[in-house]
């Protein structure tokens, strides 16, 4: 069957050739609607695995940059610099106080992060091994009925004398359980892949609404923090291109310097 | 008399059209030429003879231009005995320099009206000669402007178009543009008013005086510079060819100059304000005191020589600054060839000297104030260097966050708010809010702080410089006469160190508050981004199902809704592997259930396998056995070792088998008897941690075929209390769950014949294969 030859659950394991049965195992519509259940299940596996880890490597990213702006102020304020003047100790403290707050606050937003949409990725994720593992034993299961039905049909197809009656029923008497066991797993595979499918809705709709509600209340509280800092220590209300024109006098003043180097 | 008038009209074109070269070669003698009030003659005089008793006198005055106003009314009244009150210098001082032995009274009367006549003449051609000098400044400056003008603008714009591109050629015009700038601004001024009239002196005086602070500080950098322009433009003569092309466009841009090169049109305004003081005084010169403007005249000279003083002196500080601020980068090989038995000496002296400083012998030589304005700029250097590379930092992580395409996933979820609004919201601000903001962030603090690290260099270098002739000059410092060489290291030592007093401070201030303007804007920058955020996070945020819900609440709900999920998928989970990784297990024939129990008896039932083909033995000791049999290892290798043949007990009969065929013989995999022997894959346990939960267990779809067993009591038990079951030893029970509620396996769940229910230990129970399925009680 066209199954085994693009799926990647493909079994290299099956030690001798298999005799095609005649009578036909699996209806066409079934393997198909299997096939489009697992592929469908392939598919979510690679997405909710790739989010999984743009997810943790984002928040990694995340706290790493919060990180790097505390030590921005912690490394000022730890300089002799701040001792040279008060009102510029002043801005550094400010500053410093105003990073570890917003990094406290990142530090709980990565924690519920983590909580509500990482951990839950990664459990979902991690129930993909087994789905697979329950497919490829159905596909080894259905190798086993095949074996044992051609071989059913080939002494049905013999004469039937003593000894070939007697190993047609033995033939007969080992296929039943395997025929059993494969419809039993095709059976439940088919019930259970589209509702696992169906699951991730409800699943990670929880986990979307607590990644945007965890940032509207780091940002709320962001943009506390830092208006008041803005208030505190810079020169309110001016565009970038002043800045720009303000840093770039500066600069030059300090070019003009005999003792600046400039080239 | 004849002589001196005759001289006149000589020396005139002399006088107003100096060439540029002489006059910007010898500033320094225009200016006592101009500050003496001297006659034609007198220049002469001091033309030959430089040490000429006036030239030193007016030196002085030209120090203090009170002096010299001190000095004028004794000129005038040595002139005034001879010409009456109205002073005319020509005249004057020809006659007292003349032979002034004349006596007669003819003769005297004659020079009296002669004198009138030529009082009138010479005042005619003063006037005139005073138009011609401000003519020839106006003039210059108009032709100047205009020079310069061709070589910024026509020439530049030709050497631009030239490929490959000049490299430096902007270096070439740097600050040639504010020399123009406050050129053109002077021409303007004076074309307010036309130069004939009288007041235009007046005019003059003051567009220049009103300038000069505008006109230093342009020509000053502009000077400073020079240096640089000289040496890109040696750097095209270097080639040949571009050399060539250059001239041709030069000659082509201006022909009616006889230019051969980008420095002659570059060197004017070198030249050009050195000429001012000249020109000046060529007015002055020509100009009666009692001209009204004649005052304002001279101060405007003054005005003109000091301005040349200290563009000078600002060169020399710049040289000297220039010398030692640069970081030099030398190859090995350069220092090498640089070391000579000098700078040997050099080096081992300062070492030494710093050697004797630490040890004590010697008291350093100690300044507060340059060192505290090091130990400023050393720990602010530190701290921008700190800065940068977190900011550097903080940098990279942004980026990287900017690389985590979280919006790019495709949960087939699309008619779901809550992942539509995460994926809009992403977008937002992956493409253009922190994008903004990252560039904001090198616009407004990177670069300029970049920028800061670059300018720490020059002041960095002079330090170290100035500690090196720190030690040159402390070791010739008590020396009552120095010779040349130890003058000149004095001398560099005192300006490297007056030129760090005087300008770090000014740097380390500078420096500081631009920091702290880059904190404030990174400060204003984080608002900002908070802002624009929160504003996205807030619009999506109304639009999701939960949103009525207060924050404790929502995080009730919401870490609970994804506790409650993951039971489920736990659930389901345990569902697939418990039902479809069951294997298929054939039913026994009688004789098999026969061999079964008496292997199991015998060897336990970790023990056994079952053969997976018909297996024809090719060698001594090797058994023949069906496909299907069941057997017993009692060796996993034949004697030799050899792991491949496998000594078995096939129910009597014994010897090897290969082991390739042999296949574990699996009893039910839900419910392992428990028995004290059975060992538990841990990879079982691991998975079944949650199984115990009943509702996770519902398995509709079990159709498995089970052995005939029948777990058994092994031994009696009896229960301690009323959770444990009593049974007697060989009493038939229903293991109910191999485990207890903690998922420990050493109880198990089961129910007795009676149909009591309780825990018992589980290696208290044992299993025996069974002929007839008791009902009720088969697994």
């Amino acid at each position: 069957m066209s199954v085994t030859s693009h799926h990647s659950f493909c079994l290299s394991r099956i030690p001798f050739k298999i005799g095609q049965p005649k009578k036909q195992i699996v209806s066409k519509t079934v393997e198909r609607d299997f096939e489009r259940e697992y592929e469908k299940l392939q598919k979510l596996e690679d997405q909710t695995k790739k989010l999984h880890k743009d997810m943790k490597k984002s928040t990694d990213a995340d706290l790493a940059m919060s990180k790097a702006a505390v030590k921005i102020s912690a490394d000022l304020l730890s300089n002799p610099l701040c001792e040279q003047d008060q009102a510029f100790l002043d801005s550094i403290t400010a500053l410093d106080t105003a990073m570890k707050r917003m990094d406290a606050f990142n530090q709980e937003k990565v924690n519920q992060i983590q909580k509500t949409v990482i951990d839950p990725l990664k459990k979902y994720s991690g129930v993909f091994p087994s789905l697979n593992m329950a497919v490829k034993r159905r596909e080894q299961a259905l190798q086993d009925y095949k074996r044992l039905q051609s071989k059913v049909e080939k002494y049905e197809e013999k004469e039937k004398n003593g000894p070939a009656m007697v190993k047609l029923h033995q033939a007969k008497e080992e296929l039943r359980p395997v025929k059993e066991d494969f419809e039993a797993k095709n059976q439940q595979l088919l019930d259970e892949m589209p509702k696992f499918y169906q699951s991730r809705i409800d699943y990670f709709q929880p986990s979307f609404e607590a990644l945007i509600r965890a940032q509207v209340v780091y940002f709320t509280e962001m943009y506390k923090i830092f208006s008041e800092l803005t208030d505190q220590i810079d020169q309110g209300g001016l565009t970038d291109e002043q800045r720009q024109r303000e840093t770039e006098a500066k600069l030059t003043e300090l070019r003009a310097l005999s003792i600046v180097a400039d080239d | 008399m004849l002589i001196t008038n005759m001289e006149v009209p000589w020396k005139l074109p002399h006088i107003i059209l100096p060439k540029p070269a002489s006059s910007s070669m010898r500033p320094q003698g225009a200016v006592r030429r101009g500050a003496i009030k001297s006659t034609l003659k007198e220049e002469l005089q001091e033309k030959s003879d430089g040490s000429s008793e006036k030239g030193d006198e007016v030196g002085e005055e030209k120090l203090s231009p009170e002096e010299e106003s001190a000095s004028e009314p004794v000129n005038l009244e040595v002139i005034g005995t001879n010409t009456g009150p109205t002073m005319f210098r020509l005249p004057s001082q020809d006659s007292l320099s003349g032979e002034n032995t004349v006596s007669e009274e003819m003769l005297a009367e004659e020079a009296r009206k002669k004198s009138k006549e030529e009082e009138a003449a010479a005042k005619e051609r003063a006037a005139q000669r005073q138009q011609l000098a401000i003519e020839e400044l106006v003039q210059s400056e108009r032709n100047y402007l205009r020079m310069l003008q061709i070589c910024s603008v026509d020439i530049r714009s030709s050497l631009q178009q030239l490929q490959p591109p000049l490299a430096n050629l902007d270096r070439l015009f740097l600050y040639i543009e504010d020399v123009m700038e406050v050129s053109s601004r002077l021409l303007s001024l004076l074309d307010r008013r036309p130069s004939g009239e009288p007041q235009f002196l007046q005019t003059l005086c003051d567009s220049f005086l009103s300038l000069s602070s505008d006109i230093e500080a342009a020509y000053k950098e502009y000077l400073a510079y020079y240096n640089q322009i000289s040496i890109v433009e040696n750097s095209y003569k270097q080639k040949e060819a571009l050399w060539n092309e250059i001239v041709r466009i030069i000659k082509a841009s201006a022909p009616e100059v006889n230019a051969s090169s980008l420095s002659f049109f570059l060197v004017m305004p070198v030249q050009r304000i050195a000429r001012y003081p000249l020109l000046l005084q060529t007015i002055q010169k020509h100009t009666d005191t009692s001209h009204p403007a004649f005052k304002l005249l001279e101060k405007t000279a003054l005005t003109s020589i000091a301005l040349n003083c200290r563009i000078n002196e600002y060169k020399r500080f710049r040289e000297v600054a220039d010398k030692y601020k640069k970081t030099e980068t030398l190859t090995i090989k350069d220092k090498i060839n640089r070391l000579n038995p000098h700078s040997i000496a050099k080096k081992t002296a300062r070492f030494s000297q710093q050697l004797k400083h630490e040890t004590g012998i010697k008291p350093k030589l100690v300044d507060e104030e340059f060192d505290a304005f090091e130990g400023f700029f050393n720990i602010l250097e530190h701290g921008i260097l700190v800065l940068l590379e977190n900011v550097e930092t903080y940098l990279l992580h942004l980026q990287r966050f900017l690389d985590c395409r979280t919006e790019e996933f495709d949960l087939d979820m699309d008619g779901e708010k809550s992942p539509i609004c995460y994926k809009e919201i992403t977008t937002a601000l992956r493409q253009w809010i922190l994008p903004t903001f990252e560039k904001r962030m090198r616009t407004l603090i990177h670069k300029p702080l970049c920028a800061l690290r670059d300018l720490l260099v020059g002041p960095r270098n002079l330090i170290r410089k100035r500690l090196d002739k720190l030690l040159d000059f402390e070791m010739i410092e008590s020396k009552s006469t120095l010779s040349y060489d130890e003058q000149a290291v004095a001398n560099t030592y005192r300006t490297i160190n007056t030129l760090l007093l005087n300008e770090l401070p000014r740097f380390n201030g500078l420096a500081l508050q631009m920091i702290w303007s880059m904190l404030g804007t990174f400060s204003c920058m984080h608002k900002d981004l908070a802002a624009d955020m929160e504003q996205l996070f807030q619009s999506f945020a109304q639009q999701l199902p939960h949103s009525h819900l207060h924050p404790s609440a929502f995080w009730e709900w919401a870490e609970s809704a994804v506790l409650e999920s993951a039971k489920k998928l736990q659930t389901v989970c345990q569902n697939v592997e418990d039902t479809l990784n069951a294997p298929v297990v054939q039913p026994l024939s009688p004789s098999s259930q026969r061999r079964l129990k008496q292997l199991t008896d015998k060897h336990g039932s970790g023990k056994i396998y079952q053969v997976a083909s018909t297996v024809v033995g090719s060698r001594d000791l090797d058994l023949n056995l069906a496909r299907g049999e069941l057997v017993a290892i009692l060796s996993e290798a034949d004697t030799r070792g050899d792991k491949r043949r496998w000594l078995v007990d096939a129910g009597g009969r014994r010897g090897y088998a290969p082991s390739s065929k042999l296949i574990r013989y699996h009893q039910a995999m839900e419910d392992p008897p428990p028995s004290p022997h059975l060992i538990v894959p841990l990879d079982v346990t691991g998975k079944r941690r949650h199984s115990y939960t009943p509702e996770s267990q519902p398995m509709p779809m079990r159709v498995v075929r089970q052995p005939y067993f029948q777990v058994i009591a092994a031994y009696d038990f009896t229960a301690r209390g009323n959770h444990e079951v009593s049974l007697r030893v060989g009493e038939p029970v229903c293991v109910l769950e191999p485990y207890d509620k903690r998922g420990n396996r050493e109880w198990s769940l089961v129910e007795a014949i009676s149909g009591q229910r309780g825990y018992v230990p589980s290696n208290y129970l044992s299993m025996k294969p069974v002929e007839a399925r008791p009902p009720g009680f088969v697994f």
